[in-house]
């Protein structure tokens, strides 16, 4: 089910009702696995039966590897954990796109094969849980972390609703400490995270979904030649429209867990006020890059063999951190210009990081804007179903092709304007503030004006259910 | 990436600190504030302008109502693989949908009929789905709007495709909006969606970018998607004019590229539904084709591109299945459509109880045939 939706509310006012009242501790964990499994399985049922097995295997897995000594027996066993979940996850996200690729390849070297029809529904949520059950084998493995002792606490974290099909990706130690010890939201947690949710409904409802999404589906929706304006605007609109849809998912997530007395961990920080992609990194899915690095790019050398391999690390990090969003080629040249700019962005500080004027005021806002832009056209391989597609928006945008014939009319261009230059003002002002210190500042009138104004424009939105974008991941 | 794998500094990532079991459990940080004088303000401000907005929609002339949503649409079509398959099931576009009233219906025919006809879209993809149901076993009326019908026009395709794919999700959203939200209040309509009101103000129009109206709110749908026309259609001159002015948009010129494509897409179409109806006929299914009144432009424009002879007549010769035009009957003359295409809701009965005898003659006839 979707946070955005009148089962979501249903189904939140009975799991906060249940966690309130005066059952054993045990009791309510008890209830909490149970509504994350009622969570998941409203979308499809079946599929509940790969979020057993992963926690099963992972459980059982993360104990063995603790009992064993033997560091090529552990290796093994780890391996066991980790050809299981990537299995899962290549035969669910990446079996047709292999097939594809393989046709593709075939057809290159002049041998025609059509493979079979690969009719495989993917599971909501799979690259998410099969990441955090797999960072607590590895932790283990690492001798980072224990296993823990409670199987419940462990089943939970790993389907604990708030967090389960988008993420944060979390890491045993997020949520298993909180498991530990009964916690009781205070009053303050409970209307803290009530405005949360408002916020991040907000976003994604009014946003994403209600102002920006139009604008993106006319752009990247058209067949013809695209004016460069229409192109830089459509692009604007999805940057927009993809923050807003994911953080506004993350938001409502922490706020739902804290309603019920669970902190989450955040995943955002206002990244369109990076300055650079180092910095964009460290604030645009924070869980999913922090993942990568602990588990791929350190493991492969990071960088403490040599500047060399060190770029060869951060591009196969990033190629892979691609691929992870989605079975297509497009998403890998998506990391692929990730890597490439993470990778230049070294080269460039090495040769001119030390002059004065990039920490003078305009300095940073030239090397935020030149961020953002590069951003941008890294979206458009995102965005775009295939390579044509992107081609057309990306050679509008940069001024290559015949001048188009224009698709968005002046109510889209203000749908996208507004928000957008918005957007940006908060990141630029947020960039080094923290939202709960920022709202303590503001009068407690104009607070309750905001939220109350929020929660009017979702209604008067009313919004379609419509699923998260990282959904499909 | 993250800071480590961008940072030069070696260091950083040997610091790596996912943590221990039992360590102490992250609290989120909370701002100190008055929060619940907040929320009481946030809950005024909300009520108080949530009641502004449906009294402004009750005013301009809307009233609650069921919504015409694909989720509606899936519990009637869940009828018929659910015990109901041997029913009389409606499908065609909104003139089915809004001229044929069910109550009228199980009135002189003595059966309440499925209603699945889907406004501004060609019938033919869902007489396919049934076509291939095993549990539709019943009797099919299918309605005929000429210019969505002979070009395959799908305006809301999401009806028919959310059924084979519905969540369980999705399904109690869809009980929870038609009991909770729906019958209670009048601004709780796609057509007064805030981003929809917006879009629809008089923007400056940009070179280059048609300015295309959409179709605006036309009718009123029950829970059994009983529909009927919407007051404000009937009674508001100034409301059917723009309805007719969206309607004229597509007037002006052929449909599809040429004259040559058009009719290439019409020999499609009839193609289509001539499989559908084989397919049909082979497991009992009794059927017959009705083409609604239209009126005025309307009926000029599909006269002009979409003849009789060269469609409606064609359709029926190849398919073999038996159809009743509004123009072959006195009792379907004469009716009132405000706005070129749809019955007002009185004649929309009148039009009902002369259509369902006929429907039932023809039925009758190929019973016989049988």
């Amino acid at each position: 089910m979707t946070f955005n939706s009148l089962t979501f509310i249903a189904f939140f006012a009975i799991v906060w009702l249940l966690h309130n009242l005066p059952f054993s501790w045990r009791t309510k964990k008890i209830n909490l696995l149970i509504a994350s499994y009622v969570f998941y399985a409203a979308w499809n049922p079946p599929f509940i039966l790969l979020l057993w097995a992963s926690t099963f295997i992972d459980w059982k897995v993360a104990h063995w590897i603790d009992r064993t000594e033997e560091p090529r027996r552990r290796k093994q066993v780890m391996l066991l954990s980790v050809v299981f979940n990537l299995g899962m996850l290549g035969y669910f996200k990446y079996g047709g796109f292999l097939l594809q690729s393989f046709q593709a390849l075939a057809a290159g070297v002049g041998i025609e094969y059509t493979p079979p029809a690969w009719d495989i529904v993917l599971p909501i949520g799979i690259s998410f849980y099969t990441f955090v059950t797999m960072s607590y084998t590895l932790d283990v493995y690492l001798r980072r972390a224990r296993p823990g002792k409670s199987f419940l606490d462990f089943a939970l974290f790993v389907t604990y609703f708030p967090h389960l099909v988008a993420g944060p990706i979390l890491r045993p130690t997020d949520l298993l400490p909180q498991f530990e010890r009964e916690s009781r939201a205070t009053a303050q947690q409970v209307k803290w995270g009530l405005m949360l949710m408002t916020l991040g409904l907000f976003n994604k409802i009014v946003i994403a979904d209600g102002l920006l999404a139009p604008v993106t589906d006319k752009v990247y929706g058209a067949k013809d030649a695209l004016p460069m304006l229409d192109a830089w605007l459509g692009t604007l609109a999805f940057s927009g429209q993809i923050f807003c849809d994911f953080a506004g998912y993350t938001t409502t997530a922490i706020g739902a867990s804290l309603v019920l007395g669970i902190s989450l961990i955040d995943n955002f920080r206002y990244p369109y006020a990076s300055i650079g992609f180092s910095d964009f990194w460290r604030r645009w899915h924070i869980s999913l890059s922090t993942w990568l690095r602990d588990y791929l790019y350190v493991p492969l050398g990071g960088n403490r063999k040599g500047p060399g391999r060190t770029y060869v690390n951060l591009m196969l990090t990033m190629l892979l951190g691609g691929l992870w969003h989605g079975a297509a080629w497009t998403f890998v040249v998506w990391g692929g210009l990730h890597g490439l700019f993470l990778v230049g962005e070294r080269l460039l500080k090495q040769a001119w990081g030390r002059l004065a004027v990039w920490d003078s005021w305009p300095g940073k806002v030239l090397l935020g804007a030149l961020t953002y832009a590069l951003v941008n056209i890294t979206w458009v391989f995102f965005r775009a179903h295939d390579f044509p597609n992107a081609w057309r928006v990306l050679g509008a945008m940069l001024g290559f092709g015949p001048d188009g014939k224009p698709v968005l009319t002046t109510w889209l261009i203000v749908s996208v304007t507004v928000p957008i230059a918005a957007l940006l003002a908060t990141h630029a002002y947020m960039r080094e503030r923290d939202l709960h210190v920022e709202i303590a500042r503001w009068p407690v009138a104009l607070v309750g004006l905001a939220w109350g104004a929020m929660l009017f424009l979702i209604a008067a939105t009313q919004g379609g259910s419509s699923a998260f974008i990282y959904f499909q991941f | 990436m993250p800071s480590s794998i961008s940072s030069s500094d070696g260091a950083r990532e040997a610091r790596i600190e996912p943590g221990q079991l039992g360590a102490l459990p992250y609290v989120r940080p909370l701002p100190q504030m008055r929060a619940g004088a907040a929320l009481l303000i946030a809950m005024a401000v909300f009520a108080i302008a949530l009641a502004g907005w449906e009294a402004y929609w009750r005013d301009w002339g809307s009233e609650p109502a069921i919504r015409n949503s694909p989720g509606l649409w899936s519990i009637q079509r869940r009828r018929i693989d659910h015990g109901e398959g041997d029913r009389t099931v409606i499908i065609g576009s909104s003139r089915m949908l809004f001229d044929v009233q069910l109550p009228v219906w199980e009135r002189v025919g003595g059966e309440r009929p499925i209603q699945l006809a889907i406004e501004g879209t060609s019938p033919l993809p869902v007489m396919e789905q049934l076509a291939d149901d095993p549990d539709f076993t019943g009797r099919l009326v299918i309605g005929v709007a000429p210019d969505l019908f002979f070009t395959g026009f799908t305006y809301v395709s999401d009806k028919y495709e959310l059924y084979p794919k519905e969540t369980p999700s999705e399904r109690v959203a869809q009980r929870l909006s038609m009991n909770l939200l729906e019958p209670w209040l009048a601004y709780y309509d796609e057509d007064f969606a805030l981003i929809t009101v917006l879009k629809r103000q008089s923007w400056p129009t940009r070179p280059g970018v048609p300015a295309f109206m959409s179709v605006r709110k036309l009718a009123v749908s029950q829970a059994d998607r009983g529909t009927h026309m919407w007051s404000k259609v009937e009674d508001d001159p100034e409301y059917a004019r723009l309805c007719q002015r969206v309607w004229a948009q597509d007037f002006g010129e052929v449909p599809f590229e040429s004259a040559d494509v058009l009719q290439k897409k019409i020999a499609g179409e009839i193609d289509r539904a001539m499989k559908a109806a084989a397919k049909l006929r082979a497991k009992g299914v009794q059927m017959v084709f009705v083409r609604a009144p239209s009126d005025a432009d309307y009926l000029a424009y599909e006269d002009r591109w979409f003849p009789r002879a060269t469609t409606w007549d064609v359709l029926l010769e190849k398919t073999g299945v038996p159809g009743i035009h509004f123009e072959d009957h006195p009792a379907m003359q004469g009716l009132r459509l405000p706005e070129w295409s749809h019955l007002a809701a009185a004649d929309a009965g009148k039009y009902t109880a002369a259509l369902q005898p006929l429907v039932e003659q023809a039925f009758a006839a190929q019973r016989k045939g049988d």
